[in-house]
């Protein structure tokens, strides 16, 4: 079935609102009410935001590379926590 | 004959649009496939400090001037290995005056005052006045509403250990992002441009790209090259090439990077797009046929060089694509117009923002972790609209100066208002 002029006119003009509607809606949403933080805040006096966080990904990823296991740590504080009472 | 005439325009056109698309796919699936693994650098001299020099031209900038020289007071860099020259270019405001104040507070800065016979003629001119005056070895630039990173010197200099690198170039980020409409869309075609395109370009040994600040040059390199050419406004494009085609090579430092106070109105926007654009056409035109005959540069350079300089022919490439293009849909024309009419939406859209295309600006903030910020995406097509009249006036006048053989090429200073000082903390 072939649409008519008129009924493809119909749609065109439906659809092309809905269209724009749906591809600028998120952009109009971001501007009135941003949620984006924009770039880092950057710090005057401390050490730039981005190699403080490098850094705490860097010990992550050491941590993670050795499968660190804080309940091995901890085992070990329990018992040098007893080590000066055994002198008595 | 003249149906046929245009589809044969038509098909070149597309084509070339086609090229560009192809040209940012790979630039885009570079750096996702780059973001995987840890960046190794050919050759990396941690204690390279060789002596530098920083060149600062500064021309009625007293609202951001004081945030950057106290910016490059906290600079890591061993100070008795620094030199910054402010060249206070003619100022009208109390720019010079406060760069007067550093410079009795720091030793290792220093002001060139410019008076309004020499100075004030634009960015190249105050440039080489400065140049004159370095010492380093290494001669690095900044614009006055800059702010770096503390160890972005270190992060610059130490790619000059491989004696092939010419020049470098750091990553610039929008600092007053948040102020309005046009600095978040600024900001977004930074993304593009900085995270996903230079990035790209220094991974596959393409043509990296010198900004005209954040970034410097060998001073070797720098002096055989005749320094800054004032004829010209791109005149950081005209030293990329000059520099490729000198043989050496402009390293992208994506981590070296170093905020902006961009442009916060349309206004602004229009008159820096003119300048960039005018002064790319200038380099096409200058810098064409030696990338061509170049024995300096390899076949990929070459053809990425021919791209970066018609880059700003492109928003005329595509609006020539539709005049040509929709009248093929009424005459009669063959079945190849149609095929090749699915190119055309599809290229417009490739080359929204700064002519960065959607989808590297989208990778770009999604590396960034910035995934709320791509909801602007589709707005960056009202910029390449705008670029359009920018990039048809620019070329328009550059043929009347041709014809007339004279060079008017007025710099509009981009005027900073210090808005990007609330986005950094005390």
């Amino acid at each position: 079935m072939i649409p008519n002029l008129t009924s493809i006119i119909t749609i065109l003009i439906v659809a092309t609102p809905i269209l724009i509607l749906i591809t600028f809606l998120p952009a109009f949403l971001e501007l009135k009410k941003p949620k984006d933080g924009g770039p880092r805040m950057i710090m005057r006096s401390i050490p730039e935001v981005k190699t403080l966080t490098a850094h705490a990904i860097h010990i992550a990823n050491i941590e993670k590379e050795q499968k660190f296991d804080i309940s091995l740590i901890q085992t070990m504080a329990k018992i040098i926590e007893v080590l000066p009472n055994l002198e008595v | 004959m003249i149906i046929e005439a245009l589809e044969v325009i038509f098909l070149f056109v597309t084509t070339l649009m086609m090229a560009y698309l192809i040209r940012h796919y790979i630039f885009t699936l570079t750096v996702l496939r780059r973001a995987k693994k840890a960046k190794v650098d050919a050759i990396v001299d941690e204690k390279y400090e060789p002596p530098v020099s920083i060149l600062i031209p500064a021309r009625n900038e007293d609202k951001v001037i004081g945030r950057l020289l106290q910016r490059i007071a906290e600079l890591t860099y061993p100070h008795d290995k620094l030199q910054v020259i402010v060249i206070d270019d003619a100022s009208s405001d109390s720019t010079g005056r406060i760069a007067d104040e550093y410079s009795s507070k720091y030793a290792f800065i220093e002001v060139l005052h410019r008076e309004n016979g020499n100075g004030g003629k634009g960015k190249a001119p105050a440039m080489n006045a400065g140049f004159k005056r370095a010492t380093g070895e290494i001669i690095l630039c900044f614009d006055a509403d800059y702010y770096p990173q503390k160890d972005i010197v270190e992060k610059l200099a130490k790619e000059f250990a491989d004696p092939n690198v010419g020049a470098v170039q750091g990553r610039v980020v929008v600092l007053n992002e948040p102020q309005n409409m046009v600095t978040r869309l600024v900001a977004l075609e930074r993304i593009g441009g900085y995270r996903v395109d230079q990035e790209a370009r220094d991974d596959l040994g393409l043509i990296a790209q010198f900004g005209g600040t954040v970034g410097g040059f060998r001073r070797s390199v720098l002096t055989s090259l005749g320094g800054w050419d004032e004829s010209i406004l791109a005149e950081d494009t005209d030293l990329t090439f000059r520099v490729y085609l000198a043989g050496y090579k402009v390293r992208y430092v994506i981590d070296a990077e170093c905020y902006e106070e961009a442009v916060d109105n349309w206004k602004a926007y229009r008159q820096q797009r003119y300048r960039w654009a005018r002064g790319h056409m200038q380099c096409c035109f200058k810098h064409s046929s030696k990338v061509l005959k170049s024995k300096n540069l390899r076949v990929k350079e070459k053809i990425d060089g021919l791209l970066l300089l018609n880059v700003y022919f492109m928003p005329l490439v595509v609006l020539l694509s539709f005049i040509i293009g929709i009248p093929l849909i009424f005459f009669e024309s063959s079945k190849i117009v149609g095929a090749l009419w699915f190119s055309v939406p599809i290229s417009l859209y490739s080359f929204v923002g700064n002519f960065a295309p959607f989808f590297e600006v989208g990778i770009g903030a999604y590396l960034d972790g910035r995934t709320r910020t791509q909801w602007l995406i589709p707005l960056l097509i009202f910029t390449f609209f705008y670029n359009i009249p920018i990039c048809a006036k620019a070329f328009l006048d550059l043929l009347v100066s041709a014809i007339k053989r004279k060079n008017h090429s007025t710099w509009v200073k981009t005027p900073h208002l210090g808005n990007g000082n609330r986005y950094i903390e005390n």
